[in-house]
This record gives structure tokens, sequence and C-alpha cells, in this order.
């Protein structure tokens, strides 16, 4: 068990910052996600706990016990890469029996503890394989097994599933789930992928260069993201942004609906035309032409066709409000004022 | 179309075999004059017409063949075993530490390679002369401890080596002589026995720098005892012949039955 506190920390390589002061903590035995596109910095953050890179500055926390500049193997954590780094040339067992066996810890306690985990993992009959002889999840559940056995206080996945495929991937991210409520330990896992992260996390973090976007739990995130990079980040398709009288107003695809024309009023009623259809099954996804933009539509399967002309609707409640710097603000009455022009289209220019 | 195509391959093999005899000719002289008399060496007949063993009875009762194939044997397999050790090590450091100076040192080791060993003889020499290594196994073989070749070439290796996986060590706790010796060497086996090969035949052909250090028969290694069958006064062919096909010996076994390997490690290094 064990909390991490992220203080301060920032990391250069030669001139180019790539961690501009990060402060986070990350609860004891959370499942947090680490949610970014490439490059924000979150897999370097993910190596400076690890110990495998050492910041340039600022200090780390695991257990209450500053780590900044201990060893990886003294600071009592699993990892699991992205591309599993299982030594190809020894067995499921001996992999597994590896980190344990530098720890000198007695044989037999070694067969126990390896066969309660590989019983956990499903991978009994695998144990004399080596990991070329494995399937892709396979390999994933020797990796977790690696990790499990040293019983450590936090496990790190560098987008521990990006080589999978789909469906796997899904049935992947069950087990996880599964094996975080097993273990009740801290999960701390870094993904560019906002799915993984809102079905998987109990509490995510979102960077971008360098930088903390926002943390919070997946309902909080989804429901009030903080900044325009978090609205359009989460979610999908992301959020449509409308530039509207020195601010930004955000509503996402789903909060919108599709009439025919001529039916019930709502809060806002806009006449367009749909670009673009993408049928999912379940879903529908339009692209809509309007005259404050085009916005995306993600409604219930209906089966409307390309050219034909609808109204979108949606209410005052579900629109966010950003000021110019990107930053969500409270709706205040003037707001109001304004936003409700958005009602009546014929003050606005149709674009 | 089809007879151009088998036209051009005939071509081809001819071209090959012409080669394979230029290459093998000499193997088979030397073997076939070692068992010609004297009167019969300077012809060009093919076999010998009357095969003797007299120019091998010669060439083990005028030296200590055996002996000096076993100096041969130390020096190759010391030289070889030193030069995987240092290069191990040393190509390790360069690629997985970062430290102050390691890309000058890289540069350095580079350098060094391309001077003539004719320019550092002299003081080598005077080196291990001061250390008293003189006639010595230990002092044909220190100078060569190190090789820059071997160093360059596993450098190339560990940094193709997946990082991934040392890190992982890392994690688990492994020191770095135990990520070398556990985790990057079984990994790259194959290669290091490649280069074993090639630096065992190096040390198996080294020839002026036991001449220098050596001085009595049965401390130098075969090669330059060969040279004691042709003097000013007298040139004993055939006993030179037969003392040279059994030198070639252990390196023609090695051939034969690593011959898979030997041609791998030679492809794999680009040396010819």
């Amino acid at each position: 068990m064990g909390n991490i506190i992220i203080n301060q920390i920032k990391k250069s390589f030669h001139l180019n910052e790539v961690l501009k002061g990060i402060d986070v903590e990350i609860p004891d035995g959370s499942f947090t996600i680490l949610l970014g596109p490439s490059g924000c910095g979150k897999s370097t953050l993910l190596r400076i706990i690890s110990g495998l890179e050492e910041p340039t500055s600022g200090k780390l926390f695991i257990n209450e016990e500053d780590v900044t500049f201990e060893e990886p193997k003294d600071r009592n954590i699993a990892m699991v890469f992205q591309n599993y780094a299982l030594y190809p040339h020894m067995t499921v067992y001996k992999n597994i029996e590896y980190g344990l066996k530098i720890k000198k810890v007695p044989k037999q306690e070694r067969e126990e503890i390896i066969q309660n985990v590989l019983k956990m993992v499903e991978l009994i009959e695998h144990v004399d394989k080596r990991p070329a002889q494995l399937s892709g999840g396979q390999r994933q559940r020797v990796a977790l097994a690696r990790a499990i056995v040293k019983r450590p206080y936090a496990f790190l996945m560098d987008e521990p599933l990006s080589n999978l495929d789909a469906k796997l991937r899904n049935q992947m991210r069950q087990e996880l789930i599964e094996l975080h409520q097993q273990l009740e330990t801290t999960f701390l896992y870094v993904t560019h992928d906002q799915v993984e992260a809102m079905s998987m996390g109990s509490h995510i973090i979102i960077m971008n260069q360098g930088e903390v976007m926002q943390q919070g739990t997946p309902k909080e995130i989804y429901t009030n993201p903080a900044n325009l990079f978090v609205a359009q980040f989460i979610g999908s398709p992301p959020t449509n942004i409308i530039e509207f009288e020195d601010m930004y107003l955000g509503i996402r695809p789903e909060d919108i609906g599709i009439v025919n024309t001529n039916q019930i009023e709502s809060d806002v009623n806009i006449s367009g035309k749909i670009l673009t259809t993408e049928q999912l099954g379940g879903e529908t996804i339009y692209r809509v032409k309007t005259h404050i933009g085009n916005l995306n539509v993600r409604i219930q399967s209906c089966w409307d066709e390309i050219n034909e002309d609808v109204d979108v609707r949606f209410s005052f409640d579900k629109l966010m409000v950003f000021n110019k710097e990107g930053n969500r603000v409270v709706k205040n009455d003037n707001m109001m004022r304004i936003i409700k022009k958005l009602k009546n289209e014929k003050e606005l220019v149709y674009s | 179309m089809i007879r151009q195509k088998k036209f051009l391959s005939v071509i081809q093999h001819l071209l090959l075999i012409i080669m394979c005899i230029i290459a093998i000719f000499p193997l088979y002289w030397m073997i076939n004059s070692s068992f010609k008399n004297d009167s019969e060496i300077f012809t060009a007949s093919f076999i010998p017409l009357k095969p003797t063993i007299a120019n091998y009875v010669y060439a083990f009762s005028s030296m200590p063949i055996i002996r000096m194939m076993f100096n041969s044997f130390s020096i190759a397999i010391l030289m070889t075993a030193l030069q995987l050790i240092t290069s191990l090590l040393a190509g390790y450091a360069l690629v997985r530490w970062k430290f102050r100076g390691r890309s000058f040192i890289y540069t350095v080791f580079s350098l060094s390679w391309l001077i003539p060993f004719q320019a550092i003889m002299i003081p080598n020499y005077v080196l291990i002369n001061k250390l008293g290594l003189n006639e010595q196994i230990l002092g044909v073989v220190l100078p060569f401890a190190v090789s820059t070749f071997a160093i360059l070439s596993l450098y190339q290796n560990f940094k193709a080596f997946p990082v991934a996986l040392v890190e992982a060590a890392r994690l688990d706790g492994e020191s770095d002589f135990g990520i070398l010796l556990r985790v990057i060497l079984p990994n790259i086996k194959s290669t290091v026995a490649s280069l074993g090969i090639l630096l065992f035949i190096n040390g198996w052909n080294e020839y002026l720098w036991p001449t220098l250090v050596t001085r009595q028969l049965q401390d130098e290694p075969i090669q330059i005892g060969l040279k004691s069958f042709v003097n000013s006064d007298t040139n004993m062919w055939g006993s030179l012949m037969a003392a040279t096909t059994i030198s070639c010996l252990p390196i023609l076994i090695i051939y034969l039955v690593l011959q898979k390997q030997v041609v791998n490690s030679f492809v794999r290094f680009g040396i010819k």
C-alpha cells in the first residue's frame, strides 16, 4: 500500500522542458490514470516515479518516504512495460521468479508466491514456455505476474494494452479492473486512450505539454472539464466548441438532440443540414452544418440521411463556458443574457 | 529466355568453381607436398608417387611441435577470453552508463584502431621487458588483452539491445554486472560466440609479436617454429609443409565443426 506524492517535479532534456512543475497526489489504493496526448510528458513522469529517470528538480514521495534519489530497486514499486519486456531466454516461471531471486527470497517461499500468482493470472499450464511461445495476452499476464509477486507499494503501467488487438484489449481491461480490486494496491496507469482512462480509472490526471490540466474522478472530468483542452480531449467525438462574443461555449455531442423541423421547443433550437453520418449501430454520429459552425451530434440511432434539413437543440445548463484563455468559468447572469442570443438565430449572421 | 538463364547459371557456377580451386589449391598443395620425398618435392605431380611420412617424423623430431601447438592454443584462448571480457565490460559501460567524456572515450577507441601494431610494437616491448614478462605467455597475451574491434562490435550490439529489458532488470533489483551477465549475455550468445571465433583465429595466427617476445622454441607458438625449416643454409620444404599442415589442423577442424558459425561470424562482422 502506498500513496505517491509528486512535488514540483520538473524535467528537462537539454533545453527541452518536458515536465514543467508537476504537483499531484496519487491516492493510496486508487486506480489512477495518467492521460494525455503523446509527447505530453506522462511517460517521463512515470519513469521518474519508477526511478529509471531522475527529475531535474522537485521531490517524490512514495508511502510518505522521500525517494527522489533512491535507486529503482529501493522504491518497492513494480512496472509493466508497453512491450512487456519479458526476458526472452527465460521460461515464464523464471521470468516471474527473477526479481524474487535477486531479493533472496527463500526457494520454498518463492514457489508458494509464484504458484498463487500463476493461479491469479491463469498461466499455470504455461510455466515452462518461453515468452516467444505465448500470445500477446499471455505475455501481458506474465508481465503482470512478474509485477505482482514483488508485492509493491504501487504498480506502474506504461500503456500496457496498446500492443493488443481491440477484442483482447477490452478483455484485459476487465481483468485489470478485477486485479486492482483483488490486490487493493495503487495502480498508476499511463495511456493516451481516453476510453481506457474513463473505463478503468478511479482517478484521472490529464496532462498536456508537461503540465497537469486537471485531475479528478472520471465523472468530475467528464461533467466538469476545467478547460478547453480537457473538454475536447475527453469524449468522442470531441466537445463542440463555439467561439462566441469573447468566450468559448462547449457542448458535448451527446447533449445535442436532433429533431426534424417544427417540433418541440428547447432552450436552443438551430436549424441545420446534415453533412456526414457515422452509423455505429446503437448510436449515430452526425456532423451538422449550422450558422454557429459545424456541430458533432451523437444520438441514439436514427436513420436520417445526408443533406436532410434538421433542427439541432440543446439546453443551456449543458453549455460549458470558457473564457478567452480557455479556462472554465461559472455561468453568470450577464453571460446567460449573451448566450440566450444563440436562441434567436436571426440575431446571428449565418456563416 | 530459359536458355539464356541456364547459360548464365553455368557461367556463374564455372566462375565460382574456379574461385574455389584458387582458394583451395594452396591448401591441397601443402598437404600433397608434405607427403612427397625430397626428390619429388619439386615435381608438379598432383599426388605423391611414393608417399612418405618421413617429413612428419623429421618435423616432430626436430621441433617440440606438440608443445608449440599447446603454446599457440594457450595464447589464442587467453587472448580470446581476455578480449571478450574487456570488450563486454567496456561496451556495456559505453552504452549503458551516462558519464562525462563518454563520447570522447569512444572516439579514442575508434581512432586507436587506426594505429598499426608496428607503430606501438617497440614501446610495448620495452614495457613488457620492464615488467619482466619476457619469454612468458602472459607477455605475449597482455598487449592483446583489449581489442578495439571487439569493443566496437559489441558496442553496436549493446546499442541495439532492447532498453526495456535492461530497465526491467534494474527494477527487479539487478546490478549492472548482473544485467550484463544474466540478461544481456544470454540473449547475444551467438553474437559473442561469432566474435569469439574471429578473435580465436586472430590469436592463433599472431606472428610478429610472439617472435619479439619469445626466444626459445618451447615458449613459442607453432607459427614461429615453422620458419626454422627455411633458413639461409637449408630449405626443408617437405618438413615445412608437414609442420604447416599440423599447425593448420586445429583451425581446419574448427572450420569443419563450426562451419555455419564461422561463416556467420564473418558475415556478421563484415570481414573476409
